[in-house]
């Protein structure tokens, strides 16, 4: 066991965790943030997304023992006191979410998209996406959510 | 579920390569694990201690100099890589194979040197390095060593490191600086997936060079060719070099067809 302590979504938590506890089984098991999915476990599908200090990761190739220190950011921390945020919004108005498993993961990788580039063309939204799976949409109506939140301008506040 | 082992995080590369020293084959070292966590899920890998590199800052440096030319950290993520400008500018053939390595998320853990470590027939950064005349750095407790890249890759994920031994960097020399060329590889989909067979080439200073990847239990790099060859001789030079097998993704022989076809486009678009 050792001691870490890092922020999530603005909150600061320290635990004792597991040296060979991976970050998505401390988020979801010990902290009870379960928004955030596991999906293969293997790197492949992305359900497991969050932004680890800045950058999207798959939270399921993470150990928690690595994380000590960090500032992370889950779909816990998207919404602001009861108020989705744009690309929450987008994702509802067009219909972007079908089963919702994958939406967590590709929220926080459509988050980090539109910060490294505020407006994407479909194409750029597309490669932005290629390590998200979803089994249900067809894809079609998230390109569609992301691009009109880019439009906003406010979808990476 | 990954089996209980202990995580090191080692400072200072003294006390990393120390550690090795004394745990030896029950160690296994990471930076981006995105490698090593996959093989321990699925009980390949069963280390007692899982050692951190992140914590050793020179591991963690990528530096362009025009003298020595490149040299990319053990730590260095193929995203840092993918993005440096001195790369894009200099080494452009290994900014389009790192594009091609699995996804964005993927991209800011996996490093260059695991990708290389890993020695995995289908690797993206290894046939490219392999044109570039890349040497391999290795350190431990005992010394350094350092050998080319092709020397060092010995068989499917097999590779010349000892279990008490790192690899410090990668070093890519001047010798083909500025070279055009470029990657080319195939997939079962548009989006992101393990190669099913790809093929590296530059061409700078009237020399032209292909490797292949997937195609052989190694990366394959072919014999220098003049700018100026025929498409059908590096076509036979590679049919000639490479032992493709039927698998799971393809079969031998569009193995074969596809590296004729991509050395032809690679070529043509030179």
């Amino acid at each position: 066991m050792r001691e870490i302590t890092l922020t999530i979504n603005g909150e600061s938590y320290t635990r004792e965790v597991h040296e060979h506890r991976t970050l998505l089984h401390f988020l979801r098991d010990d902290l009870g943030l379960t928004g955030t999915k596991e999906g293969c476990g293997a790197g492949e599908c992305g359900a497991c997304t969050i932004i680890m200090n800045g950058a999207a990761v798959n939270s399921c190739l993470v150990l928690a023992a690595e994380a000590n220190g960090s500032v992370l950011e889950t779909i816990e921390g998207a919404a602001k006191d009861g108020t989705l945020s744009a690309l929450q919004s987008a994702f509802h108005e067009h219909h972007a979410v079908q089963c919702g498993f994958c939406t967590p993961g590709m929220v926080m990788s459509a988050t980090d998209l539109l910060r490294r580039n505020p407006n994407p063309s479909r194409d750029e939204i597309i490669d932005g996406i290629e390590g998200n799976f979803c089994r249900c949409t067809g894809y079609e109506q998230i390109i569609e959510a992301i691009l009109a939140a880019s439009k906003e301008g406010k979808s990476h506040a | 579920m990954l089996h209980e082992f202990s995580y090191v995080s080692p400072s200072s590369m003294d006390e990393l390569l120390t550690f090795l020293e004394e745990s030896g084959e029950r160690s296994t070292v990471f930076s981006g694990g995105t490698d090593l966590f996959v093989t321990i899920r699925s009980g390949l890998s069963r280390p007692d201690f899982v050692v951190d590199l992140k914590g050793v800052k020179e591991l963690g440096l990528l530096t362009f100099d025009p003298a020595e030319g490149l040299s990319i950290g053990a730590c260095v993520t193929v995203n840092q890589l993918i993005e440096d400008t001195d790369v894009l500018r200099h080494y452009s053939v290994l900014r389009d194979a790192g594009s091609e390595l699995a996804t964005f998320q993927l991209r800011n853990r996996a490093t260059v040197v695991g990708n290389v470590v890993t020695a995995s027939p289908c690797g993206d950064m290894s046939s490219p390095l392999l044109c570039l005349g890349a040497r391999v750095k290795l350190a431990s407790a005992g010394g350094e060593r350092e050998m080319p890249l092709g020397e060092f890759i010995t068989g499917v994920k097999r590779t010349q490191i000892a279990p008490n031994e790192i690899v410090r960097a990668i070093t890519v020399p001047i010798d083909h600086l500025d070279a055009v060329g470029g990657y080319k590889k195939l997939k079962r989909i548009k989006g992101h997936d393990l190669g099913v067979v790809a093929v590296a080439m530059i061409t700078a200073n009237d020399v032209s060079r292909f490797a292949i990847s997937s195609a052989a239990p190694t990366p394959v790099l072919l014999p220098d060719f003049p700018a100026n060859v025929e498409v059908a001789e590096v076509q036979k030079a590679a049919q000639e070099a490479i032992s493709p097998i039927s698998d799971v993704r393809c079969t031998k022989e569009y193995r074969s067809f596809m590296v004729d076809v991509f050395i032809r486009r690679l070529m043509e678009a030179a």
